[in-house]
């Protein structure tokens, strides 16, 4: 079946027009992605109308594309000035900015698309020969075990808190409280929406992290003055030998993919969360003495890229498998699958093998053609770094603002940037990590809702997590990882 | 400098507003036209934008689908209104912001604030369960379990409170037996969780079901239309298993027409009125919408009051159900 499958996919796949849309698809995702404020989901929207006039593999493969170096585009801005071009790179610029900062910006980049290219690839390799097999898994996660995986990534913000992890606490707490602005799921109430129908299903995420970190980091910039000066930036050729840095990371780079194609696999889990997991996992075994997480780790890098590919390939498992899509970017390939006449789910492999191959080809191919576009186009990217200022920063306020208001065409939407700039200044002006408000806001609903449905779904309360064998294994990890990280902070205190 | 970025953004924001309030020219559509839609990416936006396409190439301009998912469709209504009456901002009215929401007190408009365009589609709900549940075989299987464990079985419609909320709450006081309703956000994780044994039976409109044909039964369609039971595969209609719901015609199922702010100019209105009756009467446009699962309605902007109001009196006196349900749990456990 599977052979079958991939044999009558190749044959409509593998024409000119497939191959160069898709390759377009590539190019065209990494711009947005690198654009702040700009994902894979509004460069899906945007190209959607063009997909209607092309033959069903060509169009998805294109849009596949676009899904595809988007997910990766927005780790070249968060590496080379601190801003995530989506709230999935809001990890990747952990290690990625500082590896910037020590002269490494050619490296970092480098890492991060070939990361993102062989997570992708083994992600999509997960997806062919395991799609039923993890569809299976999927439908064992409910509620109970959705939280628990929630709580899971909470922890996280321990492990990315280089500020210290009270501080990091304290900021993801006010993530979780942020997110408990809007329409109420379970009683339809408004919370904290104060009479204002912009808030009605709570702040948009984009803005909040266009907000905290592209905002404040041109103030920052601003701050630090020299304008006019002409940043002395080496020139910097990125060549394959990304691939051999990778290979040094290479169970690193496994175990991340894994991660991300897991989480991926999971409709709702979301990337934000695998590249967090991955990342924490990746800082608890480094490779030597040497990788100092948060000070420029390539591990750091190799971990959050390859699992956010990863997780484009695992988010595809549930679309094309179930008809579930795993999220927002996946629902609009799913549409366009609809759109162009197909029935996604269990009746596309039934009945249209060979577009189900296809897709399966249009996905790999994305991610080798990301590879070779990505290293293409670093250099251009890593030119921005000899921008002034006095250009550089208006020009990334403006793509801000663009990127912000395209989202919904919605002032609003402006205002919440500004709002959330001026909390991410006020936090790093604190020496407080602005990264837990991310997690926080986007785990949040996650959090909350998963546990009130498995309460309502209960017959015994709360025992509903214990009765549940994948749940309580979760819960029972967390508890461990708990008082293990405090345990090993009570001893560092103590031995200092 | 923290308030010259404040001022930065003021000046964004005034010149915004004020591009956006320049009225509505002659040569309409001189600019890319929006189509508000109220919920999330799915095989209802997939619908709308096979509409929006055509409409767009009749009009020579494109119409994008702008999905802006929030209380219940009430933020995009909310957010369509809150844009200039000129043409350029249409909406996608679903009968749960236009009917429903105002009616259950979360909205303060009535269908007679908008002026329609064209009617869209409609979908027949279906209660479905399992393809494997041995637990029972068809609708009177399930209501009699339901009978025997008061309160115990798990359903879910997607959010709380819509329309297939309300009607399958009404099929259940019909038969005097209730079931606890679990909110998802987005109906496919209800779907995977039904699959997942985790849930008992929930709603499928057509979308879902052509999706999910192997894994889900359906047990009884939600109309008093018999072409909606050909969508099902021939599953039975809900009034001929001798349940009934009150709800007559469109009254049960999804529909929606697509609307403007009702000060729009009337040549404005005119225009794009033309333009989506030609879209609608396309055989490929209608092709393309019956295979998502999707039936073109047909009605035309004249007929808009008198359907609309007999879906309103039919909703109104069928929206006790909800609390019913509430209460009856109550009273079960």
């Amino acid at each position: 079946m599977i052979f079958e499958t991939i044999l009558s996919g190749a044959s409509l796949f593998f024409s000119l027009d497939a191959i160069l849309l898709t390759m377009f698809g590539c190019f065209m995702g990494i711009i947005i992605g690198v654009l702040p404020g700009l994902g894979p989901l509004m460069g899906l929207i945007l190209m959607l109308p063009v997909a209607f006039y092309l033959p069903p593999v060509t169009a998805m493969g294109m849009l596949i594309a676009i899904f595809v170096g988007g997910s990766c585009g927005g780790a070249v801005s968060a590496i080379l000035l601190r801003i995530p071009g989506t709230p999935l790179a809001a990890a990747t610029l952990l290690d990625g900015y500082p590896m910037a900062r020590n002269g490494r910006a050619g490296d970092a980049i480098g890492l991060a698309i070939s990361a993102s290219a062989v997570g992708g690839v083994l992600g999509g390799l997960v997806l062919i020969f395991f799609a039923p097999l993890l569809a299976e898994l999927a439908l064992k996660f409910a509620p109970p075990e959705y939280f628990a995986l929630a709580i899971t990534g909470l922890i996280s913000i321990a492990v990315v808190s280089h500020e210290g992890m009270i501080k990091g606490f304290i900021t993801g707490t006010l993530g979780l409280l942020l997110a408990t602005v809007g329409t109420d799921p379970f009683s339809n109430a408004y919370r904290f929406t104060f009479d204002n129908h912009n808030l009605l299903s709570g702040f948009h995420i984009v803005a909040v992290v266009v907000g905290l970190f592209a905002l404040s980091e041109m103030v920052m910039q601003i701050e630090l003055g020299q304008l006019t000066k002409r940043p002395n930036v080496q020139k910097i050729s990125v060549s394959l030998r990304s691939l051999g840095l990778l290979l040094r990371h290479r169970i690193n780079l496994v175990r991340s993919s894994m991660i991300g194609t897991f989480f991926g696999s999971l409709p709702g889990a979301g990337g934000v969360i695998s590249a967090f997991t991955a990342y924490a996992v990746a800082k608890s075994r480094p490779l030597d003495e040497k990788e100092i997480y948060g000070q420029g780790a390539e591990g750091g890098v190799v971990a959050t890229e390859s699992a956010n590919n990863a997780c484009c390939g695992g988010a595809m498992i549930p679309t094309l498998a179930l008809a579930v899509p795993g999220d927002a970017s996946t629902a609009v390939l799913m549409g366009a699958l609809l759109l162009l006449g197909f029935q996604p789910g269990p009746d596309l492999f039934e009945n249209n093998l060979d577009v189900a191959g296809g897709i399966f080809w249009a996905y790999l191919s994305a991610n080798v053609f990301l590879f070779f576009i990505g290293i293409l186009l670093a250099p251009v990217f890593v030119s921005v770094l000899r921008i002034q200022k006095m250009y550089l920063v208006p020009m990334i306020l403006l793509l801000s603002v663009i990127g912000t208001y395209a989202l919904q065409s919605s002032v609003f939407d402006l205002w919440v940037m500004l709002g959330f700039g001026v909390i991410g200044c006020v936090l790093r002006k604190l020496d407080y990590p602005i990264a837990p408000v991310v997690i926080g806001i986007i785990l949040g609903p996650i959090c909350e809702n998963n546990f009130r449905r498995s309460l309502i779904l209960s017959d015994d309360g709360a025992w509903i997590f214990w009765d549940r064998p994948i749940a309580a294994s979760i819960l029972a990890i967390n508890v461990l990882v708990i008082l293990w990280t405090l345990i090993s902070h009570v001893r560092k205190k103590d031995a200092s | 400098m923290i308030k010259k970025l404040l001022s930065a953004a003021a000046m964004f924001g005034l010149v915004a507003s004020m591009s956006a309030s320049q009225p509505a020219l002659a040569d309409f559509p001189e600019r890319n036209i929006q189509n508000i839609f109220p919920w999330g990416p799915g095989s209802a936006m997939a619908v709308s934008q096979i509409i929006a396409e055509a409409m767009g190439e009749e009009l020579d301009v494109n119409i994008s689908v702008v999905s802006t998912p929030g209380a219940a469709g009430v933020k995009a209504f909310k957010t369509a209104m809150n844009k200039p009456a000129d043409g350029y901002t249409l909406i996608d009215g679903y009968v749960a912001p236009l009917v429903l929401q105002p009616l259950l007190g979360n909205a303060d408009w009535t269908h007679k604030d908008f002026i329609p365009l064209h009617a869209a589609t409609a979908n027949a709900f279906a209660i479905v369960s399992r393809r494997d549940e041995t637990r029972w075989k068809d609708l009177d299987g399930l209501i009699d379990y339901m009978k025997k464990n008061p309160g115990k079985l798990r359903y879910s419609t997607g959010s709380r409170g819509n329309l297939p909320h309300m009607v399958l709450a009404k099929v259940m006081q019909s038969a005097d037996v209730v079931a606890r309703n679990v909110p998802y956000n987005k109906n496919g994780d209800a779907i995977k969780d039904l699959h997942g044994g985790v849930l008992d039976f929930m709603f499928h409109n057509p979308g879902h079901y052509k999706a999910n044909k192997e894994k889900s039964k359906p047990l009884a369609v939600l109309s008093d239309n018999a072409d909606a039971s050909a969508i099902y595969d021939g599953a039975p209609l809900v009034g001929d298993l001798g349940y009934d719901i009150g709800l007559k015609g469109l009254s049960p199922t999804g529909w929606n027409w697509w609307l403007v702010r009702k000060d729009t100019p009337p040549e404005v209105v005119a225009k794009l009125r033309d333009a989506m009756a030609k879209t609608l009467a396309r055989d490929d446009v209608r092709q393309k919408i019956l295979n998502v699962g999707f039936v073109p309605t047909g009605y035309t902007s004249d007929q808009y009051d008198d359907v609309i109001s007999k879906v309103r009196d039919d909703l109104s006196s069928a929206i006790d159900a909800l609390q019913w349900e509430k209460d009856k749990l109550k009273s079960v456990r």
